[in-house]
């Protein structure tokens, strides 16, 4: 076990000289809304929060905290679903929200260098303009590109493009001594040494501080359209996605949604959807940069859907129809936390077997008597099975809860997947990592974490125990 | 005439945003790069219109004025469900305002055959004018009413809606055929289907050009538009303003002081 030391005024007055009294926060207020991301862990008070807006403040107090053995607790907008800004041992939250400026789009070499506070709707709006594309699109825009970076967060483009690891080109980071570390750049490839930029990417801030990143962009294509495809039962929507692919159509997303999903969309939005009566629904949606090519893969995704028990093909093509329809998608996880108490595992598996893994969560909500609403991006085998609470009793809920969630990581694990596809080991899912990665793996990551971090003090707790 | 009710959809295409650059030379819009949309508001007009021919049978033409480009939204409206597509174009139908604009529509309508009931969009996200509708009506000489958000009953002779006005809803019954405009309360447009599209793509669009509807060129376009555009600009955005602070009830208490002394309450 690991000592820590106090936030004593004395900390906090050098604190105050580093960040000044912008940079610290510390009524009641503050402190309750930085000891908990959207995540069930319950919340954790910091004993102060810290607002740096440079590097160099970062630095200055990451060597303060390392000096005085304080644990540090880095956060982005705290949006994480595993409980990873969590401050588990109170300690020193430190938001990273001041340093949300754009430093650079760069157009020649298609980069942009960014603070890690930059919302990932902002980045979206800024790159979009200049014709380019920040392809990681997670459900949660206001979550930041500090925080994306943390748990290599992925998205409805994750098919296509891959997730966030694949756009990250150079980290500058700070360790938890205050050292700086430079990673990677604006060159394309690399060649050198042992890849500590991958290493940092999905550490959950408990290896660097990440405080300045330079991103890969992509030229926008110039047309898309979306099509919203009611199915007549649950299998054929998820056995159309594979078939999809088989045919050499490569949508830019391709989400599977069920019936209770579509309900508590147009509950939430107050608005109807084109259609809601029937069990699973595709989203798909296709790009390219002349319009004969999206029509063409429409017509084709909808040549296979209709022959896999598709009822009809609906096809938003103007911005605002397909803006109409993506919010609809994208509210979800907000519609289900504003009616019900819910939990989410983000299991991802190889796209073939997610019939097998619908099918399998429909097993374990027959046994348990929970229901799961099962909503994901369907085309990478990222699926979110929504756990939710119901009518059940909360105790009650909480016991199933932990046995379903195993239950699910157990299936995932069975049928070749991981036990999170986008959202993270942090507290919650910290039991589950051996399942997948097995005891000799946690060991190198420990020695890493040693290494990195030699006497635990940032993000502690976080991904597996020291 | 056909049995059922026989409806004609006026639209407009438009651009796709609200932030068109426009040009300060010509004072026109530039239209290049900012891809092209079925006017929203006429999209409630044609779902309106391809609904109440699900309920009682007959057809919806759908008219537009525009460039040949304007093909392109009369195949989306057909997408959406419409029997017939008509595309009036011509050099010479160019730059009309309003009237020149309602009353080429007429002269089309004319020609397309008898009609119960013409519907347009409360007005267009471009022009923002909402005068073509009633206008049209007037060219016709047949009634209309305009902002309606809900249409009650049809019968063989009339129509019964209700509208939204600013201090309440009002009913109303016009006798067929009639005009009305449609406000984005009436429904909820549909989205084409995969099929609808591929039948639309195939479909005959009919032209007509000022040679089909004869008379004096001079009664159409930027000739006959009484309408002279001085100056075109985008209004400055509103700044400043005062941003207050604070937990709720601070917020109640000031605003509500706010409003008395600004003797809006």
């Amino acid at each position: 076990m690991y000592q820590y030391g106090r936030v004593t005024p004395d900390i906090k007055s050098k604190l105050l000289e580093i960040v000044g009294s912008e940079g610290i926060l510390e009524d009641e207020e503050e402190l309750s809304k930085h000891s908990h991301d959207e995540s069930l862990m319950p919340p954790h008070l910091p004993e102060v929060v810290v607002r740096p807006s440079s590097s160099e403040e970062v630095s200055k107090i990451m060597r303060l905290a390392y000096e005085k053995r304080i644990p540090v607790t880095p956060q982005g907008s705290r949006t994480g679903l595993s409980g990873g800004a969590n401050p588990l041992y109170g300690g020193i939250a430190m938001t990273l929200e001041g340093m949300n400026r754009i430093l650079e789009i760069d157009e020649e070499n298609l980069m942009a260098v960014v603070e890690p506070g930059v919302l990932i709707m902002d980045l979206h709006q800024e790159t979009e303009k200049r014709g380019l594309l920040y392809p990681p699109d997670p459900g949660q825009e206001s979550g930041t590109i500090g925080g994306n970076i943390s748990t290599n967060a992925g998205g409805v483009r994750g098919m296509k493009y891959g997730v966030t690891r694949d756009y990250v080109n150079g980290l500058e980071a700070v360790l938890p001594s205050g050292e700086f570390i430079s990673l990677g750049g604006k060159a394309m490839k690399s060649s050198t040494g042992y890849e500590l930029l991958d290493l940092i990417i999905g550490s959950e801030g408990t290896l660097a501080v990440v405080t300045k990143a330079t991103l890969k962009l992509v030229p926008k294509p110039q047309h898309t359209a979306l099509a919203y495809i009611p199915f007549n039962d649950v299998k054929g929507a998820a056995k159309a996605v594979s078939e999809i692919v088989r045919r050499r159509v490569m949508p830019y997303a391709l989400e599977y949604v069920e019936q209770h999903g579509v309900l508590t969309a147009e509950r939430y939005l107050g608005r109807s959807l084109p259609d809601h009566s029937h069990p699973a629904y595709l989203i798909v949606g296709v790009e390219g940069n002349r319009e004969e090519e999206v029509e063409r893969d429409l017509e084709t995704v909808g040549e296979i859907c209709m022959e896999g028990g598709g009822v009809e093909v609906y096809v938003a093509d103007t911005q605002t129809r397909q803006r109409q329809l993506w919010e609809a998608r994208k509210c979800l996880f907000d519609a289900y936390k504003a009616f019900w108490e819910i939990d989410e595992v983000d299991v991802c598996v190889p796209r073939s077997r997610i019939p097998d893994y619908i099918e399998g969560v429909k097993r374990i909500m027959e046994t348990y008597g929970v229901l799961i609403s099962n909503i994901g991006h369907a085309g990478d085998g990222n699926v979110h099975s929504i756990i939710v609470r119901g009518e059940l009793e909360r105790d009650r809920w909480l016991q199933l809860l932990e046995r379903v969630t195993e239950r699910l990581i157990e299936l995932g694990i069975s049928l070749g997947g991981t036990v999170s596809g986008e959202h993270g080991i942090g507290y919650t899912k910290k039991k589950y990592l051996p399942y997948k990665v097995g005891r000799v793996q946690v060991e190198l990551m420990k020695a890493i974490k040693r290494a990195f971090d030699p006497h635990n003090i940032l993000n502690p707790g976080k991904v597996f125990d020291l | 005439m056909n049995p059922g009710l026989n409806i004609v959809v006026c639209i407009k295409q438009v651009p796709e945003t609200t932030e068109v650059e426009i040009d300060p030379e010509t004072g026109r819009l530039k239209r290049e790069g900012v891809a092209a949309i079925i006017n929203p508001f006429d999209e409630y007009a044609l779902e309106e219109g391809i609904r109440l021919k699900e309920r009682y049978g007959g057809w919806v033409k759908v008219l537009t004025m525009g460039p040949p480009q304007a093909e392109e939204a009369l195949r989306d409206a057909l997408a959406m469900g419409c029997d017939e597509a008509w595309l009036a174009t011509d050099r010479a139908f160019a730059g009309a305002d309003t009237w020149a604009t309602s009353f080429t529509l007429a002269q089309c309508i004319r020609k397309m055959g008898p009609y119960d009931l013409i519907i347009c969009g409360l007005k267009t996200t471009d022009g923002d004018t909402g005068q073509t509708g009633p206008e049209l009506a007037q060219h016709l000489g047949i009634p209309h009413i305009c902002y309606v958000n809900r249409i009650l009953e049809v019968s063989e002779r009339s129509i019964k809606v209700s509208r939204m006005l600013d201090d309440g809803v009002e009913t109303l019954e016009a006798p067929l055929p009639t005009l009305i405009t449609v406000t984005k309360e009436i429904n909820t447009p549909r989205l084409a289907t995969l099929s609808g599209r591929l039948r639309a793509k195939r479909a005959e669009i009919k032209t007509i050009t000022l040679k089909d509807l004869g008379g004096n060129p001079k009664s159409y376009g930027l000739e006959a538009s009484p309408t002279r555009v001085v100056k075109v600009f985008t209004p400055p955005k509103v700044v400043g303003g005062e941003v207050i602070e604070g937990p709720p009830d601070y917020l109640a208490e000031t605003i509500f002081k706010k409003l008395i002394e600004l003797k809006v309450i």
